[in-house]
């Protein structure tokens, strides 16, 4: 897993408060809620807040910077 | 005794020549205050708000100069009220450069803050639903970071209510209050900070 803190999704809007999570092999987005939120159920969050780019939940791929909210 | 008479003449003209050029500068001396007391009046406004250090010390010159008249002391009254008309125009360029740079912050810190407020909001209201927290948040550290996120919330409204009432002084202050508190919530939590909340 590796996450991109910091970093706003054009990095030109210096309060831009979004975490990002770059996904890395072996991620699901329930292991992903585990490792922010301490409960992988809450993984729906992600999907929501991620739905521009993704359509499936079980179906993320490497690289895919989804925002954590 | 001839020559008694013609010393106490002298002394007599000489006191009465002193005494019209002391009173030749009593009337621009008069002019000269009422200038300069024109001038920090003019200031006022503007550097009781951004300034007001400055203007306490530029009052307490102003009434320097009225002493110096009020002791005759014409020509000094004069040089000091004629610097401090100067000086007061000094000031109000101080005062709008003051309010310029704290429009900016205040600018800045209104568009940047909220987002910061709401992205932690959001996160205190997913993990309040968690049946565990993450492994790098402790209970009590949630609950600290739920108190100082609630701080800062109604430091943002106090931070509002003065930019609103015109003192933009005060409300770049609680802004900045607000966003130590912010930040702070944001570290507690794990989450990043935003580059322009770090300076």
């Amino acid at each position: 897993m590796a996450d991109d803190q910091g970093k706003g999704s054009g990095g030109s809007d210096p309060y831009d408060a979004t975490q990002y999570h770059e996904v890395v092999k072996g991620d699901t987005l329930w292991k992903i809620a585990e490792r922010y939120y301490g409960d992988g159920s809450l993984y729906k969050n992600i999907f929501e807040a991620n739905q521009d780019i993704l359509k499936d939940p079980n179906k993320i791929k490497i690289g895919q910077k989804l925002r954590i909210p | 005794m001839k020559r008694n008479l013609v010393g106490v003449a002298i002394t007599l003209l000489v006191s009465i020549i002193m005494l019209v050029a002391c009173s030749s500068d009593k009337g621009p001396a008069e002019l000269a205050i009422k200038a300069a007391e024109e001038a920090v009046n003019a200031s006022k406004a503007e550097a009781a708000k951004y300034v007001p250090e400055e203007l306490k010390s530029l009052e307490g010159a102003l009434t320097a100069v009225k002493d110096k008249f009020a002791n005759k002391d014409y020509k000094a009254a004069i040089t000091e009220a004629q610097a401090l008309t100067g000086k007061a125009k000094d000031l109000l360029g101080a005062a709008n450069a003051k309010k310029e740079e704290l429009t900016k912050s205040w600018t800045d810190l209104s568009e940047g803050l909220p987002k910061m407020v709401g992205a932690i909001q959001s996160r205190v209201d997913i993990l309040s639903k968690s049946k565990k927290l993450p492994a790098n948040l402790t209970a009590e550290k949630f609950t600290e970071a739920k108190s100082g996120l609630a701080a800062a919330q109604e430091e943002w409204g106090k931070a509002m209510e003065s930019f609103k009432a015109g003192n933009i002084a005060d409300a770049v202050s609680a802004a900045n209050s607000v966003k130590g508190k912010a930040v702070s919530a944001m570290e507690t939590l794990g989450m990043p900070v935003p580059a322009g909340a770090k300076s």
